[in-house]
């Protein structure tokens, strides 16, 4: 009796074991073995409140995730995340070079910051606001009018102090994307340009035609000719990056690809139709690109091969219908 | 009886789109071409839902729904439609999947509405987010007691656990990392849920 009742036990384990895999599909041989005994079904949902409960637990190893930034809160001590806060004290200090820098060059015209790939920077500026550069990112900083950033190349994520009185304005070749009290993230590449507002509002200056972004709004335009195209956005989302993880919602993969390109310090080349891909969910961006790509690929239903020093991300399943 | 609850099933649906879909056209052109694709995306789905009906009807029901199977299937359509875009590579079990979550959702809330009737006198509202000191502690100690179970069973089992369980990689990923075949993965697995269960009892009966 009591060994049956451990062979049970052991046997719903292995049910949940093997149905937590994305890739299990015998649903009809779990079904046929609840089915085969009364006792089934207790044990494998006792099965499941047990990996229910590990995860639980093992959710106060990590340490509170966003917001961080803002306060440089002391990190909770953790396993393997410990790293990324001592890159986030070199991005600090490097943060602080740069504003060092910044007011002794002061007054010389337009002072231009890059990121290296995968790097990240904040850059606080005089009136409080702050820019967090993503890697592989150019902006163009000028003092004589400290208000107006030109974001060459790359992506960052913009903490403005309104002033209705001078307003805030990034650039984006011809396009003027004007504050009105706000958290909003930017990505400019080759001529794709990508808004989203995390709060307060951002207008959109294409040159005539003026559009408002609100909080939760997102905008793609993917030249500088194209006509925009409105989204929403999740507010929590946007920005994520700087905190490690990237969160889309129903994001096509071409955007994916570009992001975590762009965050790993690669290229990653769309292929075999997995543009057409879309993808909901969270990616999480520690370790090195392998391993990034690695976590990524079973998550975005893709494979990424390396091809040189790109990666070429095609569908796992073949081409997508459409 | 299976053709009057699947028509009523599809009625529902395109009602709603229809008027999700008009609501996004008059936004802008770009969300309402979004809004296509989202509605072919459901159409696949939709298919494949009545096509596996019978299938998924009897999975739920082995699951423990009972005479309930008829309503999930019904919630989990309402589901399976909200959640569009995901890249889908095997729709079918997909599904499933979805229905076995379902399942859990039903059973966790349920759990936790019997535990609030319990004890409501207990409950502040604050307990439902942020975990008191005190239980951060004890919770804390028993992850330390846990990692050190696991290390006991040796290195490998501890980080096959933690790459599948909180990283959340697959058995084959797994294997091919570290070298080793699947069913090594799936032994080391069931090492590592044997003692969190061995565990897990001495905690409940504490």
């Amino acid at each position: 009796m009591t060994t049956q009742h451990l062979d049970i036990a052991e046997a719903a384990r292995l049910w949940v074991i093997r149905a937590r895999d994305s890739a299990f599909a015998d649903w009809d041989g779990l079904a046929d073995w609840l089915d085969s005994n009364p006792q089934h079904l207790a044990a494998y949902d006792a099965a499941v409140d047990l990996d229910d409960w590990s995860e639980d637990l093992f959710r106060h190893r990590q340490p509170q995730p966003v917001a961080e930034l803002a306060s440089f809160r002391q990190p909770q001590p953790s396993y393997q995340r410990t790293r990324r806060w001592y890159t986030w004290g070199g991005a600090i200090a490097a943060s602080l070079v740069a504003v060092a820098s910044f007011s002794m060059l002061g007054r010389h015209a337009p002072e231009e910051i890059v990121t290296g790939p995968g790097e990240h920077r904040t850059i606080p500026l005089a009136d409080g606001s702050r820019i967090i550069l993503n890697g592989g990112t150019r902006i163009m900083l000028d003092s004589d009018s400290p208000r107006e950033v030109e974001l060459a190349a790359g992506e960052a994520l913009f903490e403005v102090k309104h002033d209705d009185s001078k307003p805030f304005v990034v650039t984006v070749g011809e396009t003027r994307l004007v504050d009105a009290g706000t958290v909003f993230n930017v990505v400019s590449d080759r001529g794709l340009l990508d808004v989203a507002v995390a709060e307060g509002a951002v207008i959109y200056q294409p040159g005539a035609r003026e559009i408002r972004l609100g909080a939760g709004d997102g905008l793609t335009r993917s030249t500088a000719t194209s006509d925009p195209i409105l989204r929403k956005a999740l507010p929590k989302a946007i920005g994520g990056w700087q905190s490690g993880r990237l969160m889309y919602s129903n994001a096509s993969l071409d955007e994916v690809a570009r992001d975590l390109g762009r965050n790993i310090g690669t290229t990653i080349r769309p292929a075999g139709g997995s543009d057409r891909l879309r993808f909901t969910g969270t990616l999480v961006l520690n370790g090195t690109a392998d391993e990034v790509l690695s976590r990524a690929g079973p998550l975005l239903g893709v494979d990424f091969a390396s091809d040189g020093d790109a990666w070429r991300m095609t569908p796992a399943n073949g081409a997508p219908p459409y | 009886m299976g053709a009057k609850g699947t028509s009523g099933l599809t009625a529902n649906r395109s009602v709603d789109l229809g008027a999700a879909a008009s609501r996004l056209a008059s936004r802008t052109k770009g969300a309402f071409s979004e809004a296509m694709e989202r509605e072919e995306h459901i159409d696949g789905l939709q298919r494949i839902v009545l096509n596996e009906r019978g299938r998924l009807l009897r999975f739920l029901a082995s699951r423990g729904a009972g005479d309930e199977a008829e309503d999930l299937l019904q919630e989990l359509w309402q589901r399976v439609s909200a959640a569009t875009g995901q890249p889908i590579s095997d729709p079918v079990s997909y599904l499933f999947r979805a229905a076995e979550n379902l399942i859990r959702d039903f059973r966790r809330s349920t759990l936790s509405r019997e535990r609030r009737q319990f004890d409501w006198h207990e409950t502040r509202p604050a307990d439902n987010d942020e975990p008191t000191g005190e239980r951060v502690l004890i919770a804390r100690e028993r992850l330390r007691e846990v990692e050190a179970a696991l290390d006991s069973l040796g290195e490998r089992v501890s980080q096959v656990f933690r790459l599948y369980r909180i990283e959340g990689e697959g058995q084959a990923a797994i294997a091919r990392r570290l070298g080793i075949s699947l069913s090594s993965v799936e032994k080391d697995l069931q090492k590592a849920y044997r003692a969190l269960a061995e565990l897990k009892a001495r905690y409940d009966a504490e």
